[in-house]
């Protein structure tokens, strides 16, 4: 009982300097006084166990009414400690939740890691910003044997955590698939059974995939109801979307998703990208296509790294530097 | 020699188990402090009892061992049962209403703590409180 | 971000008005809300959504749960009032192509 007799000693100084002259010295010590007790969890009702203590010592004259009215107030802090001591234990679990967080996302970089392939005729740059911890978005590229790019990009519907561990699963799946089978309608047929098999029926993909022949420069892709990406035209300097139909993946497990093509000539580009692209919210609305293509046309002369790089920036910007949703932003230019 | 044991039929039962654990906490040489802690424990389970099983028991006995004196206060009623015992002695689950409520507010009271549920046999909680 | 959520109850089908934006903070809630009148066998429930001003895609996992729902206890699901904007986002999606879809509001359908 050591320490109860040492903050005892200690609040009735307090207690006695203040009753004689009601200085704020004293009540700054009492200030200090609160925080100890906060910091050595002492709770409420013990506090004014001690108080009347130290009154009842200090003052034996004391009319009974008004230590009486103290049990009261005893009885009447019980539901404050109570609550003060369940904060504790849920700040404790918080504290253990957020650094589970935190491992768990540098994990997710780590699993997620796709290394963008360095090529002498495609330039290729990528940009992938989290709203939250954890990422949504996804791309991935490989380089098959033939020589042929793949390229994908993905936004699970959901953020955070859930959204984490589902890219998880599609990167897996991804890493599994044959060589052979890198046609993008067939990626996509084979993720949405995949997905239409494992995943929370609330839960939603979208993806496009592309494929990137390099002998006679034509891309190939397929889209499960993701956004539209730009294909830039370099010779004319138009932009136009990357039409595609396809259901998302994860509705309807026998759903076909077509192969579209495309001639990519010296200096065209090829844009993807996630809906946090588009839906990107600004002050007066949302961001409007034209907007999102203006950016781009601006740095379309520099290389792919930059002009993914200079594009999130200005959105960054415009959304005063609050991200709403994942963004990730994909730049294929041919070079030669 | 008092009855140890309160029926919980209305709310004003509570009262009286109240009273039954204030007097037991008094006797044994309990301060003020714990005397509440002990009260705002039989409260809360006879709440749970009056609110959730419609009707039960508060038991409240001394205690001893070789070292030490205590109290134990047994709640036991015929209710519905409790089904998922993980989530109701977690923090912050209180359906009762209010921070720091409910069992896991029981149990940071006192020192000891025992629950027994069974969805066709009610529940039984045991709690003890050892005087320092 | 907030969102409002009317719901009438006829004879023959549920009418769910929504007004508000639909996002990852209220979507929970109109999960919650929504989901119980799919779950009845033979369901027809028409969403108005002519007062949502707008929505994400985790507002359209909300709308791709309750069609599985009601697909799956045989229930039928009717969006009226999208804006050309929320139109865009169901044909981006490839929804709009099995979901029954309009962007007349509510009064303009039977």
């Amino acid at each position: 009982m050591d320490f109860r007799d040492a903050m005892l000693d200690n609040y009735k100084e307090i207690l006695k300097t203040y009753i004689s002259d009601q200085t704020e010295q004293a009540l700054y010590l009492s200030e200090k006084f609160s925080r100890k007790l906060l910091e050595c969890k002492v709770s409420p009702e013990e506090m004014i166990s001690l108080h009347k203590t130290s009154v009842m010592e200090l003052e034996p004259d004391l009319p009974e009414s008004l230590l009486l009215s103290l049990d009261i107030l005893l009885e009447v802090m019980m539901a404050y400690g109570l609550a003060y001591r369940e904060h504790q234990s849920l700040r404790t679990i918080q504290r253990e939740l957020i650094n589970e967080i935190e491992v768990a996302a540098s994990m997710q970089q780590t699993l997620l890691g796709t290394k963008i392939p360095s090529l002498s005729f495609l330039d290729i740059g990528a940009i992938s910003v989290p709203a939250k911890q954890m990422s949504g978005d996804y791309y991935h590229f490989v380089s098959h044997e033939n020589g042929a790019i793949s390229v994908a990009i993905a936004d699970i519907i959901g953020k955070g955590i859930p959204a984490a561990l589902c890219m998880s699963m599609i990167k897996y799946s991804m890493d599994s698939m044959p060589d052979d089978s890198q046609a993008p309608g067939d990626v996509l047929e084979r993720l949405n059974r995949v997905v239409e098999q494992n995943v929370d029926p609330t839960m939603f993909i979208t993806m496009f995939s592309g494929l990137y022949y390099p002998e006679n420069h034509t891309f190939h892709y397929s889209s499960a109801g993701h956004e539209p990406g730009f294909f830039y035209n370099g010779e004319k300097g138009t932009f136009e979307e990357l039409k595609a139909k396809g259901l998302l993946l994860g509705v309807d497990k026998k759903a076909k998703y077509n192969e579209y093509e495309r001639k990519v000539e010296v200096g065209d580009a090829i844009l993807l990208m996630s809906d946090g692209v588009t839906e990107c919210r600004t002050e007066d609305g949302f961001l409007e296509v034209d907007t999102l293509i203006g950016y781009i046309e601006k740095y379309i002369e520099l290389g792919a790294q930059d002009i993914a790089d200079k594009v999130y920036k200005e959105l960054e910007y415009l959304q005063d530097f609050q991200l709403r949703d994942d963004f990730t932003l994909i730049i294929l230019k041919r070079m030669a | 020699m008092m009855d140890s044991s309160v029926k919980i039929i209305n709310e004003w039962d509570i009262v009286a188990a109240r009273q039954l654990g204030r007097n037991v906490a008094k006797e044994l040489g309990f301060g003020t402090v714990d005397q509440a802690r002990i009260t705002t424990a039989i409260s809360e389970l006879a709440r749970n009892i009056y609110l959730y099983a419609g009707q039960g028991e508060i038991t409240i006995e001394k205690i001893e061992n070789e070292a030490k004196k205590g109290i134990i206060i047994i709640s036991r009623d015929a209710g519905p049962g409790i089904s998922d015992l993980r989530k109701v002695m977690e923090d912050g689950f209180s359906t009762s209403g209010g921070l720091g409520a409910g069992l896991p507010g029981v149990k940071r009271l006192m020192d000891e703590f025992s629950i027994e549920s069974d969805p066709r046999k009610g529940t039984l909680i045991q709690s003890v409180k050892w005087l320092r | 971000m907030n969102i409002s959520i009317d719901i009438r109850e006829q004879e023959l089908q549920t009418i769910i008005t929504l007004a508000g934006e639909i996002d990852a903070y209220t979507a929970p809630k109109l999960r919650e809300t929504a989901f119980p009148y799919t779950e009845k066998q033979h369901a027809n429930v028409v969403m108005d959504l002519s007062g949502v001003s707008y929505m994400d895609s985790t507002g359209l996992g909300v709308f791709v749960g309750l069609f599985k729902s009601l697909n799956a206890n045989e229930g039928t699901l009717k969006l009226v009032g999208l804006s050309d904007r929320l139109k865009r986002l169901f044909d981006i999606t490839g929804l709009a192509d099995i979901m029954n879809i309009n962007t007349v509001a509510e009064g303009g359908v039977e």
